[in-house]
């Protein structure tokens, strides 16, 4: 035993100095192994040795003789330890070590000034407690507020206060990881140093990033597939309600379409429109499978991603084709106790507004087709009465006011990370009376309860007040003549709840001679019943789960989650009046109460068990993951309906919420009817996944998943997917080593087989139990007054129904250049979707419909992602980034079902708008006649083929194309006209910062799309609508028009849907400007305040388009999307905000 | 610590066991919270035959517009009504003979009626892989061949030559053929009508309570006899009359007026299913049924013939006042003849009270084609103006109520009709006597029972077959008017041409095009009628 002078570098620690004076060896020994050395000298050393059957101990005095290493040790711990043999020519000591000390029960740490020590195994090195201080600063020497400090390989961690100081507890040998957002995260070894302040370097990009993927979460960079990750940042400060609707234009092949109805879901397409059914993606929200996020509180959300290709969607089977849209909600970061405040206030304003003939216009252009009638009617119309001149869409709309307050509160320690947030939403459409109103709750807290287990619970509660469903109003404001004053009148009337007479305020009815079947007043209706409905959405999504690690490499995490939700809807419609503007009389409107109560619940349980195991061996790294999930979902409605009791007896239902019930006692017993639907469907699965690289530099992803599914019959159960992936990564090859261009680049591809979990009609409403149809309801024989139910069912089931797949390929590269400047990501994907579960609409044939396999839709597209970072000076810096995304969409076959492989879906009058899905073109094209103009005069109809097939016509009305030249115009020549997928969508966003001034600009759009508008053309010609402003310039006579034709709801040719239906869809958008302001750390710091950020955000501030509705997108569902009915107006909304966090 | 950890240990360890301990297969095995045929009895064959009552009631192609188009508004004695803007193409569709291949109407028509032959091929499919021997399965395949009887020979009426579809299609491309000649469509019709004739019992009580108006013998006759009338085989008309006759089950109500009466004795749907009554479209609507919807199991026949409101006051507010009697028939009836006030419903004028058929109250004046501060109809079919009894109006909450009259049965074939039949058919055989003694069991009545001397609707001597023919064509007019017989009696006749010629008619529109959207299903295997 050599006798060390023990005076190291122990530094700054008062305490370990005092303990060191009364050290026994031991505790010398132990503290000296809890101080990290810089073992340069040792790695170095080289050694020669050969001894047999040697004592261990004149094995290390040899080493120490060949080297300058020295070994401290107790006896004891050589006292048991066998001969030992080694043989080492010339090689390096670590490896000399290794091999003497194999299988010894000892261990080695060396220290610095090449010391050595050996201890037993399991004894080794109990760490001491060490205080480490520091401040961590970026490379212009500022410090980084809010930075995470963690202990590597732990959950135990804090972050950086306002000055970016920390302060945490660990064991002496520890190793800091730093990460801070938008900085590269460092690794610091503490080595028993009482401070390290690590200068973090601005980040270098998406490489380390942590990604969520099925069952668990992964480096992206040991990812071979396609996912891209949006901060839950991005999402909090914007007016959505719903946090998918802040992502339009954000990633590549995401698809967002928006609805300006608060509350309500966009219509979401991941790389195209894979099926004819169910289009809409897979939302997993920490683990729970959902179908919507209307739960979630935009500002809870700590990351989103999109998952778009093969490798990482086959995890998730049958859900696993229309992509994933993955939701990680925040946790307590570790460390300190955070308190963040945050809130916004703003205004939405109607913008593009459709234009409509005023009362003078309208004046002229009815009187112009009255003379067309047949005899020509040329009497002025009588408007006695019908003086006003409304504009009809400002009647109905209004600003919006917009606000959100969120208040979170985190804390954590070692064993328990606790996060609690509340939020409140306040939502105002642009209809009057529109207003969505949401309370949100969160709590998270995992506990650590020892080093192998933890276990954790989360729950979120929302309570929703859903609004008044105005989402008729806008269609039906428009259809009203500006003739009808918006405005009320008062009249004495009869109390429609009493006997007396009352004074009220009545809102004027039509002029039932012009306008009755299908238009209203809407102002009449929403007026007196916006406020007579009730109701509440709660909505409980929790989740509770335990993790055990053992044998070092395995984890086996269980969780059970349960989404249960209920929707309770009271509607009330009261007695009301309003006038004849004819006669000035007023007139009961609404004649009976009645009452409508609604129940409906929602009942999803889901548990995973999943056993991860991760290993490293020299070169080879490998996680494997093996998983048993189940998932049941139920749905359960109630509906009763009563209205007042009738006869002398009867009084009518009160105005007054304590009797909007079914039994309230003023209801009609024998008229009070219930009814209520239900379904349920469950599924249990088996998964497996393995992730593998070879030095980091060549990587292979491999997934299985078999799903069992109750929705089909036993034969048919299971189905398998799969996926495989591979990826190079280039500029770790040596090669790569000499260029300076490239910092990082990877190629990567995948191929797989995907499930979608479609069985649906060809709305998209899902039939729950494909292999068992329903019964038509309300098919009913009557004799005399007898009712029986007629067992009629919905479509012939097949009993060899499968589950659609989709078989996708992905390859595709992402590299960083100069100097991490430059990331750019680029992927082409080919996604064939087989055996589309086609509902075969045969109502047409007067045939049963069927539901069978058979066709297959091809989705091919090209993905482009770019950034720039750039840091100019201490003050400013400059973020640009753009993405687009190209898509071909093409239907390759259809179902030989069907007669004729067609799939049409008809709308408005008769079905004149089309959307037909055929082999051999995009889905859904719209399908119709092309006007080549306008009849100009009978001598124009004479030397034109003949479009008698089709209807009578006359000059002004719609000249069709003789398409297939063979002379005569017939429904042969309907083609297709229009298409209603884009061929590419891009967007971008721009960000600036200047000292604490941030500016960001997202700008976004689409092109090569088409509209087919139904409004102001195709309404039902059983209907007196006003006319849209496009007729101002309509044909009346020869030469004046080649475009709109002759007015007449007795031209029915002009009904046939044709090219004058469609619209350029192309548009740009400025979708979101957003200018901030971020106080200085040394301002706030004074009064105790972390951070304290205001901002102005001004969403969609102007959108370029070519077409004449409210807005450029129109959703809809698989094979019928696209259609301007006349609604959608997405507001501009404005607001202005504050969060700070203590 | 160390047990600690063995709890947790075994806790994870039996969490997954837990619930997955269950078994997969009892999990995994759901079937519908709600009734599928498979939990029926019998294959659901009642119920498949029951869903073709709701087909006839419920599908526009058998019992509102698209019948009524097809059936009345494009004879001479009714037009499209409503008013001057409303359903425009009708107009031109029907009234004025410029069918269109692709309008909602004629599709619609078009499709239901193979809607109700896919039933009941669907039924006979069942009845037929059960072996059903029992009395009660029997008269449902009787009931199956005489809807799918019956809405073939609408078809044949209708567009002539049409894909004969008899069998139970399982593959969708089954379904495509193209016409059949007319031989072997009545030979299909007659086939099922003999068997349903055998099948089906004399009255709706086999049925048990409660299935007034359930088809039966006389109804699959009556229709039998229409198609022979067609086919001018008058020898089978005869027999086929005369044994509905002999069958006792019918005779014709005392009062012209009852055969539309919905309410009767104070009692709601009393007036249904008439003695004269040999089949009927049975449609109800419930006590306070306006807000219920499980209440309603009405139809738009009724609805879309009541008055339609316009400038009138909200009690008006009958119907959508489609079908409306044209100038043509109000001047065709003799002036004394009752059935004139009983069959054409006057603007500004008193609607006659109940003896007249009506309620005692006055309908407002008929002021131009918009209805600007009144009607825009001046005759209304007062054949459907039981819609507006207030007793039923009351009972059913439809009181000045969105237009709805949805309680009132279709009356498709009464007895009167197989009595004009059977003259038609004797006078044509050369029975004269026959013939005039059938007649004059119409005109008594039509009288008011008055007897032999009286002076209104006066007895008609047969004097000669012409003169008898003419005298019977007359008689159907008056009698069946509005009723939906008249355009297919013309165009049977040889009359249309020269009735309808100046409205806009020509030869070739005595068929309908078939409808573009089934030939574009078939691909084009089915062919368009030959003139269009």
């Amino acid at each position: 035993m050599k006798v060390i002078d023990l005076q190291l570098n122990v530094r700054g620690n008062s305490k370990l100095h005092q303990i060191l004076r009364v050290m026994k060896f031991t505790i010398l020994l132990l503290l000296i192994g809890s101080m990290h050395v810089y073992a340069d000298g040792f790695s170095q050393s080289k050694i020669s040795l050969r001894l047999q059957q040697a004592d261990l101990k004149r094995a290390l005095i040899l080493i120490e003789k060949q080297s300058n290493v020295r070994f401290l040790y107790n006896q004891n711990v050589l006292k048991n330890v066998g001969k030992v043999s080694v043989e080492a020519n010339n090689e390096a000591l670590v490896k000399v070590l290794n091999d003497l000390l194999e299988g010894t029960g000892i261990s080695y740490k060396i220290l610095e000034d090449d010391l050595v020590v050996l201890n037993f195994d399991d004894e080794f090195f109990a760490p001491a407690d060490l205080k480490v201080t520091g401040t961590v600063k970026d490379s212009s020497g500022n410090p980084i507020p809010g930075a995470s400090v963690v202990v590597k390989g732990t959950k135990n961690g804090t972050s950086t206060d306002a000055n970016g100081s920390y302060t945490i507890t660990v064991a002496d040998d520890a190793t800091l990881v730093f990460s801070g957002i938008g900085f590269a995260t460092i690794e610091e070894k503490v080595s028993g140093r009482a401070s390290v302040s690590p200068t973090l370097a601005a980040s270098e990009r998406k490489l380390d990033e942590v990604v969520v993927i099925g069952y668990g979460t992964a480096s992206k960079r040991d990812l071979t597939g396609s996912i891209v990750k949006i901060a839950g940042k991005d999402v909090a400060d914007k007016p959505n309600t719903n946090p998918i609707a802040s992502l339009q234009g954000k990633v590549a092949g995401l698809s967002v379409v928006n609805s300006g109805t608060p509350g309500q879901s966009p219509d979401i397409r991941i790389r195209g429109t894979v099926s004819i059914g169910a289009v809409k993606p897979l939302y997993v929200v920490d683990g729970i499978f959902n179908d919507n996020i209307d739960y979630i509180n935009p500002n809870d959300i700590e990351s989103i991603e999109i998952l778009k290709d093969p490798s990482s969607l086959a995890i998730f089977g049958v859900r696993g084709a229309t992509g994933v849209i993955a939701i990680t909600t925040k946790r307590a970061k570790a460390g300190q106790t955070t308190v963040n405040f945050n809130t916004n206030f703003g205004f939405k304003k109607l913008v593009d507004k459709i234009k409509l003939a005023d009362a003078e216009q309208f004046k002229t252009l009815f009187a112009e087709e009255r003379s067309y009638f047949d005899p020509p009617v040329l009497d002025p119309f009588d408007y006695t009465g019908l003086t006003a001149n409304t504009d009809w869409i400002d009647a109905v709309t209004r600003t919006g006011k917009f606000s959100t307050s969120n208040l979170s509160v985190s804390t954590s320690s070692e064993k328990n990370r606790f996060n609690f947030g509340v939020g409140y939403q306040y939502d105002e459409g642009i209809i009057r009376h529109e207003k969505l109103e949401k309370w949100l709750m969160s709590i998270s807290d995992e506990f650590r309860i020892s080093k192998a287990v933890r276990m954790g619970v989360n729950v979120n509660v929302s309570r929703q007040n859903n609004p008044y469903d105005a989402t008729w109003v806008l269609d039906a404001a428009r259809k009203v003549i500006p003739q009808i004053s918006a405005g009320t009148q008062q009249f004495r009337v009869r109390n429609p709840y009493g006997t007396d007479s009352i004074d009220m305020d009545l809102y004027s009815g039509l002029d039932v001679g012009l306008q009755s079947a299908g238009v209203v007043n809407p102002l009449i209706q929403l007026e007196n019943e916006w406020d007579k409905r009730r109701s509440f959405e709660l909505r409980t999504v929790g989740s509770v789960f335990g993790e055990l690690t053992f044998l070092k490499n395995f984890t086996l995490r269980s969780t059970l989650y349960a989404d249960v939700s209920n929707i309770n809807t009271r509607q009330y419609t009261p007695l009301y009046y309003a006038y004849n503007p004819k006669n000035n009389e007023p007139y009961l409107y609404s004649q009976t109460t009645r009452l409508r109560e609604e129940d409906n619940t929602y009942r999803k349980f889901q548990q995973d068990h999943v056993l991860n195991y991760k290993r490293s061996f020299g070169d080879h790294n490998f996680t494997g993951t093996a998983g048993f999930t189940t998932y049941y979902f139920g749905n359960f409605n109630r509906i009763g309906n009563a209205s007042q009791a009738t006869g002398a007896t009867g009084l009518p239902i009160p105005d007054d919420p304590r009797f909007w019930y079914i039994n309230s006692g003023f209801q009609d017993p024998s008229n009070t009817a219930s009814t209520g639907s239900q379904s349920e469907y469950t599924t249990v699965s088996f998964l497996g996944r393995v992730l593998y690289n070879f030095q980091n530099k060549y990587y292979l992803n491999a997934s299985f998943r078999d799903d069992a599914s109750s929705r089909l019959p036993e034969l048919n159960r299971h189905q398998q997917f799969w996926a495989v992936g591979a990826a190079w990564d280039i500029s770790k090859e040596n090669f790569m080593q000499t260029q300076q261009v490239f910092d990082f680049l990877k190629i990567k591809a995948s191929i797989g087989l995907l499930g979608n979990q479609t069985a649906s009609r060809l709305d998209g409403t899902p039939l729950n139990y494909p292999f068992y149809p329903n019964l038509n309801t309300g098919t009913n024989a009557v004799f005399g007054t007898n009712v029986y139910s007629a067992a009629d069912p919905e479509y012939i089931p097949n009993p060899d129904l499968k589950w659609e797949t989709v078989f996708a390929k992905e390859i595709g590269f992402e590299a960083n250049a100069f100097k991490n400047r430059l990331h750019v990501e680029a992927n082409y994907f080919n996604r064939e979707t087989r055996d589309l579960m086609t509902y075969v609409d045969r109502s047409a044939l007067g045939l049963k419909n069927k539901l069978v396999n058979g066709g297959s839709i091809r989705n091919t597209g090209q993905e482009i992602s770019a950034s720039w970072d750039q840091k100019f000076s201490r003050d400013f810096s400059l973020n640009i980034g753009g993405n687009i995304t190209f898509l071909q969409n093409k239907v390759l076959n259809l179902s030989s079902d069907l007669p004729t492989g067609i799939l049409q879906r008809r709308f408005q009058n008769n079905g004149s708008a089309e959307s037909r899905t055929t082999a051999g073109y995009p889905i859904g094209v719209f399908y119709g006649y092309v006007v080549e103009g306008i009849y100009q005069s009978y001598a124009d109809i004479l030397k034109s083929p003949s479009a008698a097939a089709i209807g009578s016509y006359r000059p002004g009305d719609f000249k069709f194309k003789d398409v297939n030249g063979d002379g005569v115009v017939s429904a042969d020549d309907r083609t297709v006209i229009g298409n209603p997928t884009p061929d590419f969508t891009y967007g971008t966003s721009i960000n600036l910062t200047y000292k604490g001034f941030n500016l960001g600009v997202d700008m976004l759009g689409v092109y090569g799309n088409e509209i087919f508008r139904t409004w102001g053309s195709l309404e039902s010609p059983f209907q007196r609508v006003n006319y849209s402003g496009d007729k101002i310039d309509r044909w009346n006579g020869e030469g004046t028009s080649n475009w709109v034709p002759i007015l007449g709801q007795g031209d029915r040719i002009n009904y046939n849907g044709s090219s004058y239906n469609i619209e350029d869809g192309s548009f740009f958008r400025i979708r979101n400007v957003q200018l901030g302001y971020s106080f200085s750390q040394a301002m706030l710091s004074k009064i105790k305040v972390k951070s304290l950020r205001l901002f102005v955000n001004v969403q969609n501030l102007k959108t370029f388009k070519n077409n004449y509705g409210y807005t450029a997108e129109y959703g809809g569902d698989a094979t019928a999307f696209g259609y301007d009915n006349a609604g959608g107006a997405l507001p501009m909304v404005s607001t202005a905000g504050l969060n700070i966090t203590f | 610590m160390k047990n600690n950890k063995k709890i947790l240990w075994s806790l994870l360890v039996a969490f997954p066991m837990l619930f997955s301990i269950a078994g997969c297969k009892k999990f995994l095995d759901r079937k519908p919270l709600t009734a599928t045929l498979d939990d029926l009895n019998q294959g659901a064959l009642e119920g498949q035959v029951l869903g073709m009552y709701n087909i006839l009631r419920s599908y526009g192609g058998f019992s509102t517009l698209p019948w009524i188009d097809f059936h009345s508004i494009r004879d001479d004695d009714a037009q499209k009504g409503s008013d001057a803007s409303d359903g425009k193409e009708v107009v031109t569709e029907f009234d004025a003979f410029n069918y269109s291949k692709d309008d909602w109407a004629p599709n619609t028509y078009w499709n239901d009626h193979y809607a109700m032959i896919n039933a009941a091929n669907t039924a006979l499919y069942t009845a037929d892989s059960l072996k059903v021997t029992d009395d009660a399965s029997l008269r449902n395949v009787g009931e199956a061949l005489f809807f799918r009887a019956y809405a073939y020979w609408e078809l044949v009426k209708t567009y002539g030559e049409v894909p004969l579809i008899n069998f139970r299609i399982v593959n969708p491309t089954d379904g495509i053929k193209d016409k059949s000649p007319l031989p072997t469509l009545y030979a299909f019709i007659d086939s099922n009508l003999q068997a349903a004739t055998l099948l089906l019992p004399l009255n709706s009580d086999a049925y048990g309570n409660g299935y007034d108006g359930r088809v039966t013998k006389g109804a699959a006759n009556t229709v039998w006899a229409e198609t022979y009338l067609f086919r001018q085989n008058w020898a089978r008309v005869v027999a086929i009359c005369n044994e509905i006759i002999a069958s006792g089950e019918y005779q014709l109500n005392a009062d012209f007026s009852d055969n539309w009466r919905e309410w009767k004795n104070s009692i709601p749907g009393a007036g249904k299913n008439s003695p004269e009554s040999i089949f009927e479209m049975q449609a109800t609507v419930g006590a306070n049924a306006v807000n219920n919807s499980s209440l309603y199991n009405g139809s738009d026949f009724g609805t879309s013939q009541q008055v339609r409101q316009n400038g009138a006051p909200v009690s008006w507010n009958l119907g959508w006042g489609w079908n409306a009697p044209t100038q043509s028939l109000v001047d065709a009836f003799a002036a004394n003849d009752p059935r004139k006030e009983r069959t054409i419903l006057f603007s500004g004028q008193s609607d006659g009270g109940p003896a007249l058929g009506g309620f005692g109250a006055t309908v407002p004046a008929y002021t131009n084609p918009d209805g600007t501060g009144g009607l825009a109809q001046k005759y209304w079919n007062k054949k459907l103006y039981t819609g507006n009894d207030p007793a039923m109006r009351t009972y059913t909450g439809y009181i000045n109520q969105s237009g709805s009259a949805g309680w009132i049965n279709h009356r498709i074939y009464r007895y009167a009709e197989v009595i004009l039949m059977l003259a038609e058919a004797a006078n044509e055989l050369g029975d004269g006597v026959t013939a005039a003694a059938n007649l004059e069991l119409i005109r008594n009545r039509a009288s008011g029972n008055l007897g032999p001397t009286r002076t209104i609707v006066p007895p008609i001597a047969f004097v000669d077959k012409a003169q008898m023919r003419t005298a019977i064509k007359n008689e159907r007019h008056y009698e069946l008017a509005m009723e939906g017989k008249r355009f297919y009696d013309l165009v049977r006749w040889g009359d249309a041409n020269s009735v309808l010629g100046p409205l806009g008619y020509t030869n070739r529109a005595r068929y309908y095009p078939i409808p573009q959207q089934a030939i574009d299903l078939s691909g084009g295997v089915l062919k368009q009628n030959p003139e269009w």
